[in-house]
């Protein structure tokens, strides 16, 4: 018995003297954010994930930003906004005297690499169709980029935006792979320690460009568990945590800790409608009686307590693109009614299975359920079948749904990305298109002038409201949890910049 | 002996291949998981080239032979999230798990088995009884439902504890009491029904009779014959730690192998859930041996042929 108690002794001590030491109460408390997940990795232009670039982009500077509400682009690591002396010519200026974290100069060459490394086959990476039109990357002097096109290309003014820059020397040095654990970029924060599935250690850049951050020291916390990240938040471990479910925001508010920030976010959420099966949602009069038949406005105030904005059409009401003059649907139940049986159809027989996601958006389930309620009280029975994340964007990817789902799409702020990706019939996003929209949207895509695209793309949202591909439903509001030491607002485009934090006076 | 643990060493080596096979073949059912890796605006094209350079394009069989070739050799593929090798990123969150396992598990011993000794010895008495209620409850509440409410209370309430993560021994008590607690309620009944077997035999009367001392008797002789179901039960719950300690780790931001598994599996990455399923098989392989084995000490009439 003795010898089982040393060896457990044993057991304990290892296993309490292998973990890191506490910190000194000398040292400034960093500020925490607590996210889901931690990185894929930390390599510049390689993965598009959320979790992953909110944490990159502290690291890495970007060519341009969006800024502002509404917001609009305005240049980082670029001096100005590009030039575009013809439609396949850009031009981009770079702010001068600019530094990478390890003291080599940043400049147009490692613009040039950047796109150039991540249109190599070999290097994996997500950016690459983004841009497949690159014909060449040039450098006409340290500070200006000239790229050329294969085709016009508008998008890639968006493109450029969070558009975070490698430094070519320290890859070439120490390969991808390095790289991608202790990454040197020339942004606001520069990286300390990665501890993987519990922190990511940065510390504030004192030769950044842009005056050095407020806040000395940062940690982005891994943390799976909603409720233990909340509970790191009314603790005070946490400083930032996102996606505070609209019935905690008392709770959050009641604290003394923390408070609720909200933004209304350019993600949208909507139903949508599949018209690529046989059935009676290949008629457009179905689609809008579905529109008709569900209170949005009711489902926005009383569910969601007001912390969401209705969308009449198919982009936020930040979008840069967004045609202003569509009204959203009124609720009329029996113009519904009315529509569906001109269709043919008797709304008593109609049955539809809608796939709903759970907790992947705010109150996704409960809004599923309450559409599924207001068909119903026209007679149209809908089958709600909640869905594991990994099984229901399978089930989109591979067009295995029912009739209807619910998804969310953003952050956009231009329309390219949302009409373009969501409305042509190769997309599964959306499970819609028809040949006219297809034709008007590749109509749509090489216009440069700014006006005309402007008008091009407010032709197609009119377009898009006629045909009701989804029931158009809102922009979900980002609720952000913050410890009230913290001077900080959320992003409409779902960023976390640590650049502009303080320490809230006090 | 020597042939005895190389045939079970054979047998474990059986259980490890079945296992893999059976994870390999069942991931063909759970869709492709390369279009949930890539963006949303991947062309087709470019989704077939990723397939492709990933060999998810192969017969069945062809995929099978590269996988076991690879494996043998410790080479379980690139994490599909990742991109960094599978075994590595597995291993790497191997000591948080091991470090938890081997708290929780001494504390849960180190609480039961006195628990369960004294409430033998003293059937019917109030400990025996509290003591029962207290396994009852161990069994009863659900792991997440215990660490959540000891986060509240000690960590936003009392504010006296992390809510999570590791970094000092503070941050040990909680999730060790969670994983714990359920680990203890088993041992302790176990535990207090050998001793009340134990204690009705011959043996332990010879003992008194002699004039031995209470805790000599209880500790000497009977725990001694009555930890042969103990040590099993012991092979198996370290096991069950070291692989299932998925709740604890999830709710207290625990960077172990539990944790990391589950993600990858809700992820589809297939090349860690591989790696995990090959050490679990491994691990509780080696368990099993290691119990076999404590029983020859614990029991000299049982000898391996």
């Amino acid at each position: 018995m003795l010898r089982i108690s040393a060896a457990l002794v044993a057991a304990l001590l290892l296993a309490l003297t292998g973990s890191a030491p506490a910190p000194t109460a000398a040292q400034e408390r960093p500020l925490v954010v607590a996210l889901g997940a931690e990185p894929r990795n930390l390599m510049a232009m390689r993965t598009v994930d959320w979790t992953t670039n909110v944490q990159q982009m502290n690291i890495y500077d970007r060519l341009y930003f969006w800024d502002g509400m509404p917001p609009r682009i305005k240049p980082s690591l670029a001096a100005e906004l590009p030039q575009t002396p013809d439609d396949l010519t850009w031009i981009i200026k770079l702010r001068p005297g600019v530094k990478f974290h390890n003291g080599d100069a940043f400049t147009s060459e490692a613009v040039k690499w950047t796109i150039e490394w991540l249109l190599d086959p070999k290097n994996e990476s997500h950016y690459r169709p983004r841009f497949a039109f690159v014909e060449s990357v040039e450098t006409p002097d340290p500070l200006t980029v000239r790229i050329r096109t294969k085709e016009p290309a508008p998008i890639l003014r968006y493109w450029l935006v969070d558009f975070t820059v490698q430094n070519p020397n320290y890859v070439r040095q120490v390969g991808n792979d390095v790289a991608a654990r202790q990454p040197i970029g020339a942004g606001p924060y520069r990286f300390v320690r990665w501890d993987r599935d519990e922190r990511l250690v940065l510390e504030a850049n004192p030769n950044y460009w842009n005056k050095p951050p407020a806040i000395k020291r940062v940690e982005f916390r891994f943390i799976p568990d909603f409720s233990a990240r909340l509970a790191s938040l009314l603790a005070g471990e946490s400083d930032i945590v996102k996606d505070i479910p609209p019935v905690a925001v008392e709770q959050v508010n009641r604290s003394g800790r923390a408070e609720v920030r909200g933004v209304a976010s350019s993600r949208i959420n909507y139903l949508a409608l599949v018209n690529f099966k046989p059935g009676p949602l290949q008629d457009r009069r179905v689609r809008q009686a579905m529109n008709y038949a569900i209170n949005v406005d009711e489902i926005v105030s009383n569910l969601f307590k007001g912390r969401a904005t209705r969308t009449p059409g198919a982009l936020s009401s930040i979008n840069e693109n967004v045609n202003p003059n569509l009204k959203p649907y009124p609720y009329d139940p029996e113009r519904a009614v009315q529509l569906i049986k001109e269709a043919g159809y008797d709304p008593t027989k109609l049955e539809f299975t809608l796939d709903s996601p759970s907790g992947r958006y705010p109150l996704d389930k409960e809004a599923s359920e309450a559409i599924a309620a207001y068909l119903g009280r026209i007679g149209i029975r809908v089958r709600v079948v909640v869905n594991e994340w990994g099984t229901h964007l399978d089930k989109i990817i591979n067009r295995r749904t029912g009739e209807m789902f619910y998804l969310g799409w953003g952050p956009a702020l231009e329309a390219q990305g949302t009409i373009a990706e969501l409305f042509r019939p190769e997309r599964t996003y959306s499970g819609f298109g028809t040949p006219n929209l297809t034709l008007e949207i590749n109509k749509a895509l090489p216009i440069v002038d700014a006006k005309k695209r402007q008008a091009a793309w407010h032709r197609i949202q009119v377009m898009l409201y006629t045909e009701a591909p989804w029931v158009f439903l809102w922009q979900q509001h980002d609720l952000y949890g913050v410890n009230k030491r913290v001077t900080w607002h959320p992003h409409p485009a779902e960023k976390v910049y640590l650049h502009d934090a303080t320490w809230a006076k006090r | 002996m020597v042939q005895f643990v190389a045939r079970r060493l054979l047998e474990a080596a059986v259980v490890v291949l079945l296992a893999l096979t059976a994870v390999f073949s069942l991931q063909f059912l759970a869709g492709d998981p390369v279009k949930l890796f890539l963006p949303t605006d991947t062309t087709p094209k470019q989704i077939e080239e990723f397939r492709e350079r990933l060999g998810f394009n192969d017969p069945w069989l062809v995929q099978y032979g590269r996988f076991m070739r690879g494996a043998i050799r410790g080479d379980f593929g690139n994490s599909l999230r990742q991109g960094e090798p599978a075994l590595g990123l597995v291993m790497q969150r191997l000591p948080a798990t091991l470090s938890l396992s081997a708290v929780a598990m001494a504390l849960a011993l180190g609480v039961a088995i006195p628990v369960g000794v004294i409430s033998a010895a003293r059937r019917n008495s109030w400990f025996d009884h509290a003591g029962i209620g207290a396994t009852v409850l161990g069994q009863a509440i659900p792991g997440f439902w215990l660490g959540l409410m000891l986060i509240y209370v000690f960590a936003v309430w009392l504010n006296v504890l992390p809510t999570g993560g590791r970094g000092t021994w503070a941050h040990f008590i909680l999730p060790s009491i969670t994983l714990s607690a359920f680990v203890a309620a088993r041992f302790a009944r176990l535990t207090r029904s050998m001793m009340l077997d134990v204690l009705s035999q011959d043996y332990i009367r010879t003992a008194r009779a002699k004039g031995l001392g209470p805790p000599r008797v209880l500790y000497k002789h009977a725990l001694k014959n009555a930890s042969l179901p103990i040590v099993t039960l012991l092979a198996l719950q370290l096991g069950q730690l070291l692989g299932g300690a998925v709740i604890t780790e999830t709710i207290f931001a625990w960077p172990g192998v539990g944790r990391f598994l589950v993600q990858a599996l809700l992820n589809r990455d297939f090349p860690v859930v591989l790696v995990g399923v090959f050490l679990t098989a491994v691990v509780y392989s080696g368990l099993n041996l290691a119990a076999d084995m404590a029983y020859a000490w614990l029991n000299p009439r049982i000898r391996y042929q």
